[in-house]
């Protein structure tokens, strides 16, 4: 440790500088126009809580609240259970271990665009290759983007193609730091494997599994790219998420209290996820 | 059993995550005859160019260039200004335990929808000048990237021992010597790492490029993507390959991100 009082003042300040200008201020606007019912380029009038009462009994409001949580339990807990699968498949050394798993982390390196695109193309009705697999199998079509029945599951489908590689690395780190000689000493005691895994690794993993399930929530609860580009949170609004109203209600229709009254909503939210993730990350390990 | 389940479990998980991305490499050099259709081919029987061809005459060079700037310029203020900050928090102690409040708001940010802060930040840039320009851009990325340099950066500097940096100040090298001399040859492996999962981030970067640039010859490749993928058509075989184009850099650096991929995410920063 060094001692000085403005070395650290000085180090830190372009940080606090830049974080202060683009995200502070910006955190403070936005609670501030909440309360207003400006428009873009109108002036601002102070209204109090109506945006908020206006925004609880709209129905795309809580349409698009419903399928943002939907999304993000379903995408999370799928995408953490297949990772813990994965880890275990991938735990123990096999012959060519070494390469196989590089090719399954892959999807997580591509840009959501290209993700999005790819599975687009997919999940086309007449031409994509799923649907025309399905063929194959004798399994009839599925209108997967164009159903509002399907749709939402048809967007945690990428998700899951490209997050799950996330979730199975955190895991099969957390398996490997297992130390050998408990899980040895397990099966000496003729612990079957299904026990081992219950009652030794699972409880080991425990950290990581919390941190997966974390992390992906905290990702999928700003679900904006995916279906902007795959649904426009169509057909009938069974995929608008909040952040994708929020856009359209600020940067389309120009309500820009309307969208910083959803913004407000989205950083409690976040306030309360981010605690979780600190509580994780910042205490001291043991 | 677990004998039998083993390698099936691997074929289907390796199936599952690499015949997209195939196909999308296959794509880009189908004639549009072998992919509009129900063939289940992956690769094309009579390859063509045309797509790229295509892509080089409406101008992806100019977006490819485009993404490139900003991702460098992006990158290179948050490396720097993320790596005095990770410094400063490692190697100083603070009043009031301010150093963790600065990393609580530093992760707070991390989970943050960036949604939350776009309306301000538009007006941001306005005031500045800076919309529709890629140097607002640089700017906003800030958002992203630098929260995730200063966390990357604060797991690789804990390992520097301080040792080397004593001695130094000992004999008489101020703060900047002793970060230019000690520190940096010493934190090089972390920032490069750092780098270049940061220049992925600006690399994929969509919702600020959609929301704050507007000429097109600006666009970045995210953004050039949106343009062929938000109507309802089926020029797969152009958008795979600026799909295969922008996915480039990382189907050459896999080996080396996989190695890295977790510091950012969750290492421990005590």
């Amino acid at each position: 440790m060094f001692r000085s009082h403005w070395h650290p003042l000085l180090l830190l300040s372009p940080a606090l500088v830049l974080l202060a200008l683009l995200t502070l201020y910006p955190i403070g606007y936005s609670l501030m126009l909440a309360f207003t019912n400006t428009q873009y380029g109108g002036p601002m009038t102070f209204v109090g809580l109506d945006n908020f009462r206006d925004l609880f009994s709209d129905w795309f409001f809580n349409q698009a609240t419903r399928n943002t949580i939907v999304f993000t339990l379903a995408a999370s807990l799928t995408q953490v259970g297949l990772g813990l699968l994965l880890a275990l498949l991938f735990h123990q050394p096999f012959r060519g271990r070494a390469w196989l798993l590089p090719l399954c982390i892959y999807p997580m390196m591509l840009s959501t665009l290209v993700c999005s695109s790819i599975w687009k193309a997919w999940l086309h009705y007449d031409f994509g290759w799923l649907n025309n697999f399905f063929d194959v199998l004798g399994i009839a079509r599925v209108s997967w983007l164009s159903d509002p029945q399907t749709a939402l599951a048809a967007i945690v489908l990428v998700d899951t193609w490209q997050w799950t590689p996330l979730a199975f690395l955190l895991l099969l780190a957390g398996l490997q730091a297992i130390p050998p000689d408990i899980e040895e000493a397990a099966t000496l005691e003729g612990a079957t494997s299904w026990q081992r895994f219950w009652h030794v690794r699972l409880p080991l993993v425990r950290a990581p599994l919390f941190l997966a399930l974390l992390l992906r929530s905290i990702d999928a609860f700003k679900l904006f790219d995916k279906n902007y580009v795959l649904t426009g949170g169509g057909p009938a609004y069974s995929t608008e998420t909040l952040s994708l109203l929020a856009y359209k209600q600020g940067f389309k229709f120009f309500h820009l209290g309307t969208a910083s009254a959803i913004a407000v909503v989205m950083l409690i939210i976040a306030l309360v996820l981010s605690l979780a993730y600190a509580w994780q990350v910042m205490r001291r390990p043991h | 059993m677990t004998r039998l389940l083993r390698p099936l479990g691997v074929t289907l998980a390796v199936l599952f995550f690499t015949l997209p991305t195939l196909w999308m490499l296959g794509t880009a050099f189908k004639p549009a005859a072998e992919y509009i259709g129900t063939s289940l081919v992956f690769w094309p029987s009579q390859p063509t160019f045309s797509h790229f061809i295509q892509l080089f005459d409406e101008g992806v060079l100019r977006r490819l260039f485009n993404t490139l700037v900003v991702s460098i310029g992006t990158t290179a203020v948050s490396l720097s200004v993320g790596f005095i900050s990770a410094y400063a928090l490692v190697r100083y102690r603070f009043p009031a335990r301010l150093d963790h409040a600065f990393l609580l708001l530093v992760l707070l940010i991390k989970t943050l929808p960036p949604i939350v802060v776009a309306i301000p930040l538009y007006r941001v840039l306005n005031a500045l000048n800076l919309l529709d320009s890629h140097l607002g851009l640089m700017l906003s990325y800030q958002v992203y990237t630098l929260p995730f340099c200063i966390w990357m950066l604060l797991s690789f500097v804990r390992q520097i021992p301080i040792d080397l940096e004593e001695a130094a100040s000992l004999e008489g090298a101020g703060l900047v010597q002793r970060l230019l001399r000690v520190v940096v040859p010493l934190a090089a492996p972390g920032l490069v790492a750092t780098l270049i999962f940061a220049m992925l981030l600006a690399w994929n970067e969509f919702l600020f490029a959609l929301l704050f640039i507007q000429t097109p010859s600006q666009f970045t490749l995210p953004l050039y993507i949106a343009t062929f993928t938000t109507e309802n058509q089926t020029f797969w075989g152009p958008l795979m390959a600026i799909g295969a184009l922008s996915s480039l850099p990382v189907l050459l650096l896999a080996g080396y991100l996989q190695k890295h991929l977790l510091r950012g995410f969750a290492m421990s920063p005590q």
